[in-house]
C-alpha cells in the first residue's frame, strides 16, 4: 500500500483555487518531490496532506488515515506524519533541548529524553541544547526543525522548502542530513523550487503549477554523452549496449545498458570518430520549463 | 495536555523576567495608593468631613479610622476581582495571535493537540501568576488595612470568598475571552483592547459602591461566583467553537 494517495484535491481560499485536482502518489521508502514555483499550491498540497487544511473535493490516504472535504486528517493523522514548516517555529526563550522535548510530547513520542538526546546528537546539536533558540544559527534552528519532524518516528515526513533563506554551509548540512534520511528508507515529500536540490535527493517529483502538470522520474544513473567528430546514425551499432539512445547534432546520448568501453568499442569499429565521453544527466530544469510553458498555454 | 501547554506557558514567562516583574506594578498601586490616602484622610481631615465620609458609607458611631477603613474594606474588593482579569490580559490577548506572530503556531497545529489542550492551557498559564499576585496584594492590603484601623477587619467572610474564590473565577472569565479574542482577531493589540472590555462591568461596580449608592454583601458575591463558573463553561465552549485551525493559517487579518 502507498504512504500517500493523493486523489484529485482540491482546496481554494476566498474563491481563489489554490490546488486543483492533484493526484500522485506516494510509495513507503520514497523520497518524493513537489516542485513547482512561488504560489503554486505546493505548501497547501502538504498542509492538506499533513492533516492542517480539510480539502474542498477529492480525498487522500496518508499513513492509512482519510482526509476527504471537511475532514482533515486529525489528530491520528497529525501523530503519524512529521512536517517541517516554512519557518523552524520555536520559541525563542526556550532552549534548543526544552522545544525539542516540548514538541516531542505534544507528538506522544516514546522515551522522549532518550530520543531528543538521539537526534540532538546526531544533528550535531548537542553541544548546542542547552542554548536559547533565539541563539542558534539558521542552519541550526533548521536542523533542530528537522529533529522536531522526526522525533515521533512518523510514517511520513513533509518537508517544506528545507533550504530557503540558509547559506552554502548551512544548505549542505541540511541536504545531507536528508540524504541520510533517504538512505535509511525513510519515506519524504520534499517540497521545493530548487530544481537541484530534487535532482540530488528524490527519484520522483510532481511539477505543480495550480493543479498537477506531471509526474517525472528523476534518473539518478544519468546518461552518456558521446561527442562525436561528425554526425553519426548508431542504428544497429549498439544493439543489446543500450536502454535508450537519441542523438542531437554530433553528440549522443546514451542511455547505457553495458559498460562504456564496450559502448566506445563497438562505436569505434563501426567508424565513429569519438571526441569525448562524459556522463550527463538529463536536466531536469529543461523538462520544467517545457512542462511550465506547455501548462501555461493549456 | 493541558498541563505541557501549561508549563511551556509558564516557562516562556519565567524567563521574561521584566514582563513578570511588570505585572506587580497595578497591584502595587492598588495597594499603596488608597491606603496611604487612608492614612493621610485619618490624620489630616477635619473632624466634620470624617463624620461626612463616615454618614455617606454608613459607618457611623465607630471611631474614625476604624470607620473609614471598613468603609475602604467594603469598596475596594471590586479591585482585586478586577486585578486577575486584567493583570495577564497582555498574556492571553498575545497567546493565538502571538504565536502566529512568531510562527509557531502552524508547528504548535502540526500536532495532535486538541483545541481545548490549547485553549485551557494557555488560559491557565496566565492565570495563575495573576492570581498568585492578586493574592499576595490582597493580603497586603488587608494587613494594611488593619493596621491603620488598628483592629482586625479583613478579611472578613466577603473578603476570603471574593479573593479565594470568586477571584480565580472570573480571572478564567477573562482569560478565556482574551484567549477566544486572540483566536479571531489576530492582531495582538486589537486583541488585547477587545479582552479588556472584560473588566468594564466589575469597575462600573466599583464606581457604584465608591460613590456610596450600594454596599454589596457575600449573597451578591456569591451569587456572582456562580453565574461566572456557568459563563467559564460556556465561555471555553464558545472559545473552542471559535478556534478555526484553517482560518488561523491562512488569514491575516
Amino acid at each position: 500500500m502507498a504512504a500517500i494517495d493523493a486523489r484529485a484535491l482540491s482546496k481554494s481560499f476566498g474563491g481563489r483555487p489554490a490546488c486543483r485536482e492533484v493526484s500522485f502518489t506516494v510509495e513507503r521508502g520514497e523520497v518524493f518531490g513537489l516542485l513547482g514555483p512561488n504560489g503554486a499550491g505546493k505548501t497547501t498540497m502538504l498542509r492538506m496532506l499533513a492533516g492542517l487544511y480539510a480539502p474542498d473535493s477529492g480525498s487522500a490516504e496518508v499513513a492509512g488515515c482519510l482526509v476527504g472535504p471537511g475532514r482533515p486528517g486529525g489528530p491520528e493523522l497529525r501523530a503519524r506524519v512529521g512536517l517541517l514548516t516554512e519557518a523552524p517555529g520555536f520559541y525563542d526563550r526556550l532552549t534548543a533541548r526544552e522545544n525539542l522535548t516540548f514538541f516531542a510530547r505534544l507528538q506522544g513520542a516514546r522515551e522522549v529524553e532518550r530520543r531528543c538526546s538521539a537526534l540532538l546528537e546526531r544533528f550535531g546539536l548537542d553541544l548546542h541544547a542547552a542554548r536559547p533558540f533565539a541563539e542558534l544559527s539558521r542552519g541550526m534552528k533548521q536542523k533542530l526543525a528537522i529533529a522536531r519532524a522526526l522525533v515521533h518516528e512518523p510514517e511520513v515526513v513533509f518537508l517544506d522548502e528545507p533550504t530557503v533563506g540558509l547559506d552554502p554551509e548551512a544548505t549542505r548540512e541540511v541536504r545531507s542530513v536528508i540524504a541520510a534520511l533517504a538512505a535509511e528508507h525513510a519515506t519524504i515529500v520534499l517540497c521545493t523550487h530548487h530544481l537541484d536540490e530534487v535532482e540530488r535527493l528524490c527519484s520522483r517529483a510532481a511539477f505543480i503549477a495550480g493543479r498537477l502538470v506531471a509526474v517525472h522520474e528523476i534518473r539518478q544513473e544519468g546518461l552518456l554523452r558521446v561527442e562525436l567528430a561528425a554526425p553519426f546514425a548508431p542504428d544497429g551499432v549498439l544493439q543489446g549496449l543500450f536502454r535508450n539512445v537519441r542523438t542531437q547534432g554530433s553528440a549522443l546520448f546514451i542511455e547505457p545498458r553495458a559498460e562504456v568501453p564496450e559502448i566506445v568499442a563497438a562505436l569505434v569499429a563501426a567508424g565513429a570518430r569519438i571526441l569525448s565521453v562524459t556522463p550527463h544527466q538529463d536536466p531536469l530544469e529543461d523538462a520544467w520549463l517545457a512542462l511550465l510553458a506547455e501548462a501555461r498555454l493549456r | 495536555m493541558i498541563g505541557l501547554v501549561m508549563r511551556k506557558e509558564l516557562l516562556e514567562l519565567r524567563r521574561s523576567p521584566v514582563l513578570l516583574l511588570s505585572m506587580f506594578s497595578l497591584p502595587a498601586t492598588v495597594v499603596a495608593v488608597p491606603l496611604a490616602l487612608l492614612a493621610w484622610v485619618v490624620r489630616a481631615a477635619p473632624e466634620e468631613a470624617l463624620a461626612f465620609v463616615q454618614d455617606v458609607y454608613g459607618v457611623s458611631g465607630q471611631p474614625p479610622a476604624a470607620g473609614l477603613a471598613t468603609a475602604l474594606a467594603r469598596t475596594w474588593l471590586p479591585m482585586f476581582l478586577v486585578l486577575p482579569i486584567f493583570l495577564p490580559i497582555l498574556l492571553a490577548a498575545q497567546s493565538i495571535g502571538g504565536e502566529r506572530e512568531r510562527r509557531t503556531l502552524e508547528p504548535l497545529l502540526a500536532t495532535p493537540v486538541r483545541t481545548l489542550d490549547i485553549i485551557l492551557g494557555k488560559s491557565f498559564a496566565a492565570l495563575l501568576p495573576a492570581v498568585g499576585i492578586t493574592w499576595l496584594a490582597a493580603a497586603a492590603f488587608c494587613a494594611g488595612v488593619d493596621a491603620v484601623a488598628g483592629a482586625m477587619l479583613l478579611p472578613d467572610s466577603a473578603w476570603l470568598f471574593g479573593t479565594l474564590l470568586l477571584s480565580p473565577l472570573l480571572a478564567l472569565f477573562g482569560n478565556a475571552a482574551a484567549v477566544a479574542v486572540s483566536s479571531r482577531v489576530l492582531d495582538p493589540r486589537a486583541a488585547q483592547n477587545l479582552a479588556a472590555t472584560t473588566v468594564l462591568p466589575l469597575l462600573g461596580l466599583l464606581v457604584v459602591q465608591l460613590a456610596g449608592r450600594i454596599a454589596l454583601g457575600p449573597r451578591f458575591y456569591f451569587g456572582l461566583a456562580a453565574g461566572v463558573a456557568i459563563a467559564d463553561v460556556a465561555l471555553i465552549f464558545v472559545a473552542v467553537r471559535l478556534f478555526d485551525r484553517e482560518r488561523l493559517l491562512t488569514n491575516w487579518r
